[in-house]
């Protein structure tokens, strides 16, 4: 009888902790897959859903929030996601928010991924739907995989033609490749290349190295560069130039005027210049007045002798001696 | 005379006429199983009794089962995924392997080879030396106290041993994964727990119990229709474990394409 008993109580125990490991299993599930936590229905209107299924994964911010609940198809070939998301997260979500269609990993399970939204709009709410954005078709990709591919075979072939030119020595490139003189030609090409990269090299080292100079503080050009006061005071010294430039142009207009005038013989300072007559009879007319100067210098040098100027020569010689003689 | 030799004359051929006769017997078998499982009197104390038996006694079996089976696919299974950098996905597959097929068609063929053989063993010895007879003479209903609580037993410990193996069986892994992966026990079981759903756990509860109402009925019908001296009992022992494991398999079969029509909805 003792021993039935204690025969039960082991396969009461048994039972119960076989029975404890089923409910912490599903409740740890139920836990990690959000079944018994608070959530609202969002939902999301995709062209393709790309396989996704009713329990894939939802993720905001790279944390899982919930589950995919219902797919339904909606319009004429649209489907219709609705989302269970956790309560505690709407919050977070706001009414701008979009959702796309991702995968966890590279090969793994298909999931939603909200994304986006700004604080200017309030958080989503329950049966709110979210703007849907179609991921990269990989469809689409291989499509365009396809057209490279088939660019890549006429690359090819091109390829092949050339490099058969070239193994047959035509063209520059193929007679370089194949013809020694051109190859020895080339090669010294290279080499005067290379040196006058070497050369232009060092010219802008010292290019640089005079720039370098110019831009040093107190140089002209710097000071050209950087000094503001200066560019206003050359602008004004420009300015002058300008002026006094104009100012030279109407002289010189004017002089030309006068030039002109000058040149015309009707004028006197014209017939001055331009008639050889009238300067033929200024000539004499001065040679007179010269010899006229000289007998009027006799005239007056034979007058310091007469009487009344003399005492007046006599005084006026006393003075300079006086003078001299201080 | 004439009336005699029509009726031992077969109906389609020897062969095939037995074996629908075994499907009928066998029908009438469960049958009644279920109008004595339902029908007073009760034999608890013979249940609970075999629930020891069947549950408590095998369970060291199992469970060192368990643990090697998880230790033993988990390492089995990392150069195939290490080929393609994701050991990390060990958890992850193990937990799906063990929760949907590996615990419940393990501890189902071990439970059927220990405890299936030793209730078809058990009831033939009793039906050949007929002390199944001498209760029906003493007033004592045999199936209900041989059949009835046998079947339960199974039906209710094998969904336990289940529980125990895939427990077992994941902290095998888990040993496994740590070592080669330093997986700590929380990451282990996040990932397990993120890989399986609940249709994974109860369509292998409700597998484990039909394995174990298969393993109780077919050791039952075949120890309580054996004949033919020791050589029955024996072939009675041998054609319950054989005809249990076939059935597993064949339910094992029937269960997937159903879980997966159901989780394709």
């Amino acid at each position: 009888m003792r021993g039935e008993n204690k025969r039960s109580v082991i396969v009461g125990i048994f039972v119960f902790i076989g029975i404890a490991i089923l409910v912490a299993g599903i409740l740890t599930l139920g836990g990690q897959q959000k079944k018994f936590v608070k959530a609202i229905h969002l939902k999301a209107v995709f062209d393709d859903i790309g396989g996704l299924q009713t329990g894939n994964n939802i993720w905001f911010s790279g944390v899982k929030i919930g589950t995919v609940r219902k797919i339904n198809f909606y319009g004429d070939s649209q489907v219709e996601v609705e989302m269970n998301v956790e309560e505690s997260v709407s919050e977070f979500i706001r009414k701008n928010s979009k959702a796309t269609i991702s995968s966890d990993g590279l090969i793994g399970n298909k999931i939603i991924v909200i994304y986006g939204g700004s604080t200017d709009y309030p958080p989503v709410q329950e049966g709110d739907r979210l703007e849907a954005v179609m991921p990269l078709d990989t469809d689409q990709m291989m499509e365009t995989l396809q057209v490279n591919n088939a660019n890549l075979v006429e690359i090819t072939a091109d390829l092949k033609v050339l490099t058969g030119k070239l193994a047959a020595g035509e063209g520059i490139v193929g007679a370089v490749m194949t013809d020694s003189t051109l190859a020895i030609r080339f090669k010294q090409i290279v080499a005067n290349l290379d040196r006058a990269s070497a050369n232009s090299n060092r010219m802008l080292a010292e290019l640089n190295t005079f720039a370098g100079k110019l831009n040093k503080e107190g140089n002209l050009f710097n000071d050209l560069a950087t000094d503001t006061e200066i560019a206003d005071e050359l602008r004004s010294t420009i300015a002058s130039f300008k002026a006094s430039a104009e100012n030279t142009q109407q002289l010189t207009k004017k002089l030309e005027e006068i030039s002109s005038k000058l040149d015309d013989p009707n004028s006197a300072l014209g017939t001055m210049l331009n008639d050889p007559a009238f300067a033929e009879s200024l000539k004499s007319t001065l040679q007179n007045t010269d010899s006229a100067t000289f007998n009027l210098n006799r005239g007056l040098e034979a007058l310091e002798y007469t009487w009344p100027f003399r005492k007046g020569f006599k005084r006026k010689a006393k003075e300079e001696e006086k003078v001299s003689g201080n | 005379m004439a009336e005699e030799s029509e009726d031992k004359k077969p109906l389609l051929s020897k062969k095939i006429d037995k074996f629908f006769t075994g499907l009928a017997d066998a029908w009438n078998f469960v049958r009644r199983f279920f109008q004595e499982v339902l029908l007073p009197p009760y034999e608890f104390k013979e249940v609970i009794h075999q629930c020891y038996r069947i549950g408590v006694e095998s369970l060291p079996l199992i469970s060192l089962t368990g643990f090697i089976v998880g230790i033993v696919f988990t390492n089995q299974s990392r150069p195939s995924l290490s080929e393609f950098g994701a050991t990390s996905w060990l958890p992850a597959l193990i937990s799906i392997a063990v929760v949907r097929a590996m615990g419940p068609l393990v501890t189902a063929l071990i439970a059927a080879g220990k405890v299936g053989s030793s209730i078809g063993a058990e009831i033939g010895s009793m039906k050949v030396t007929e002390q199944i007879d001498a209760m029906e003479v003493s007033a004592t209903n045999p199936f209900k106290f041989l059949v009835v609580t046998r079947v339960l037993a199974t039906t209710f410990m094998i969904p336990m041993l289940v529980m125990y193996t895939d427990f077992v069986a994941l902290m095998g892994s888990f040993i496994n994964v740590n070592k080669n992966e330093l997986v700590s026990l929380s990451t282990f079981f996040v990932q397990v727990f993120d890989s399986i759903t609940f249709l994974d756990v109860f369509s292998s509860v409700i597998k484990s119990v039909v394995f174990g109402f298969t393993i109780g009925i077919v050791g039952c019908y075949k120890g309580y229709n054996s004949s033919k001296g020791t050589e029955g009992v024996g072939r009675a022992a041998n054609s319950a474990v054989v005809m249990s494991m076939f059935l597993i398999f064949i339910e094992e079969l029937l269960a997937l394409q159903i879980v997966n029509a159901i989780r394709g909805m």
